[in-house]
């Protein structure tokens, strides 16, 4: 990683709690231009809740989240529960989040193509013109623009995912989310997935990758956090954690995942 | 049956149809904006809101429209120099704001339902993503919310329609000559209510029928994918 520069998205010691149960224990990561943070851990061990809380749908408890040198503020309410103190502050740094959820998520009602262009559109208020050009280069890049006109319905998983990639790409954001892009894909759909992240890598976007994949991890990350209990147990250049974890946990979970 | 009084009467019920037409047409769209208020004051978390949306669909759902229009109508002369006070008796002493006031408020209940359903049946994740992208909550309900809800609600949606339809026949009480309203005034004149409500019942059989054509083409002009659906829900019938 290097350090000469402003982070491109610094989270610090965040905590989360659900009623009694606190997800997030102080978990800080920071992520440079290009790099590719994979997160791994065992399910309930908080790292899709920390993903959540980069671009607020999950409210932090505590701590902050920086976003390219602007801190997005927090308030607390009568009832002391935190919130987003200006919800256009976090729809704004939103745009340049890009999110891709397990589940695809698209929205069903509209057209691949469509799916792709509604946030430039309406959101950034960019020409249409000039962004139906760019959707069909991403769709093409993510190798499913024959597909444009088609809903979401009539697509595979693995399709679904590569026209959310898209749709998260067309945003133009700083930083791209992946909560578990693959886990909800059948095996043999896994592959072409992993193929356009494993490009959007070695184009230099900064990724943060919440997976299960450890082959992807190890391969494609320069950075991997092992998340246990909601706190971070270890993390390293994944040639070390992978090939020598210092952590015994770090070393039961990984032995489990082979 | 007597042909002749059928021949003679049925182009004055269809002259009567613009009326009934423009009683379900003015109460289904004054209706349909008040039921998308209702329903998101249904949704709201603030509890006076809520509260008052329960109030108003409860009641206007489990009393009988005629009761309620008679209340409007007749209810109204009670207080007629209050109304002429604030000035709205020039609109109550009217009929026909009567009817529609009536068939309105009746239908927004009932739709408010059916939209807050379609409200509730919005996937998360979808709503979930909408907020990831940056969008405001005005952009999420209209771009988001709103379109695929509507999707969700329109087979009963369209139910309430064909239920306003014929609704628009109590309005014949209150002196309007819709449909019913010119039938009664016939067979009051020839005694031949089989001829006459015969005729009746054939127009709202007809504009009923073009209502369901036309709810059937907007669903799937906005479902693209429901007709192959159904195909293949069929031909897999066919296999077993």
């Amino acid at each position: 990683m290097s350090e000469t520069t402003i982070p491109a998205l610094v989270a610090a010691d965040i905590y989360k709690r659900f009623g009694a149960l606190e997800v997030l224990k102080g978990v800080s990561v920071a992520a440079h231009e290009g790099d590719v943070i994979s997160m791994i851990g065992s399910s309930g061990s908080g790292k899709s809740t920390f993903l959540r809380c980069i671009n607020f749908l999950e409210t932090p408890d505590q701590g902050t989240i920086t976003l390219g040198g602007e801190e997005i503020r927090i308030k607390t309410d009568r009832l002391g529960r935190s919130m987003g103190a200006d919800q256009d502050q976090i729809d704004r740094l939103r745009t340049q989040l890009g999110m891709v959820f397990q589940s695809f998520n698209l929205w069903s009602h509209m057209t691949v193509a469509e799916n792709v262009m509604e946030g430039p559109v309406h959101v950034l208020k960019r020409a249409k013109n000039e962004v139906r050009d760019e959707t069909m280069a991403l769709l093409e890049k993510v190798g499913i623009a024959e597909k444009h006109d088609a809903y979401p319905a009539q697509l595979s998983g693995g399709q679904q995912q590569r026209v959310a990639i898209a749709r998260a790409l067309c945003m133009r954001p700083q930083v791209l989310l992946f909560d578990e892009p693959t886990s909800a894909l059948d095996p043999e759909l896994v592959g072409e997935v992993l193929t356009v992240m494993r490009d959007l890598a070695a184009e230099g976007r900064t990724m943060i990758v919440v997976t299960h994949e450890m082959g992807f991890a190890r391969e494609i990350s320069n950075h991997t956090i092992f998340l246990h209990e909601g706190r971070i147990e270890e993390e390293g250049p994944p040639a070390e954690l992978f090939s020598a974890p210092k952590s015994e946990r770090c070393r039961q979970f990984l032995a489990s995942t082979l | 049956m007597n042909w002749e009084l059928i021949q003679e009467s049925w182009p004055v019920l269809v002259g009567a149809v613009p009326d009934t037409l423009l009683l379900a047409a003015s109460a289904l769209i004054i209706g349909f904006a008040l039921a998308v208020v209702i329903a998101l004051m249904r949704l709201s978390a603030n509890k006076p809101l809520w509260g008052v949306a329960y109030g108003y669909v409860y009641i206007f759902r489990s009393t009988p429209l005629l009761v309620q229009l008679f209340l409007i109508y007749y209810g109204s002369g009670q207080y007629r120099m209050f109304l002429e006070d604030i000035g709205l008796w020039v609109a109550f002493r009217e009929p026909w704001f009567c009817a529609i006031l009536a068939l309105t408020l009746n239908t927004a209940a009932y739709g408010s339902e059916i939209i807050r359903g379609g409200v509730q049946s919005v996937p998360w994740g979808e709503v979930e993503a909408a907020r990831a992208i940056g969008m405001s909550r005005s952009l999420l309900f209209r771009r988001i919310i709103f379109p695929i809800a509507m999707r969700q609600a329109l087979p009963g949606y369209g139910n309430e329609v064909i239920l306003m339809v014929k609704a628009t026949s109590l309005a014949s009480t209150i002196t309007i000559l819709e449909v019913t309203g010119e039938a009664k005034k016939i067979i009051a004149a020839t005694w031949s209510p089989i001829e006459i409500f015969i005729i009746a019942g054939a127009i709202y059989l007809f504009l009923n029928f073009i209502v369901t054509r036309g709810v059937a083409m907007l669903e799937r002009r906005l479902n693209p994918l429901h007709e192959t659906a159904i195909k293949d829900v069929s031909a897999g019938a066919d296999i077993h």
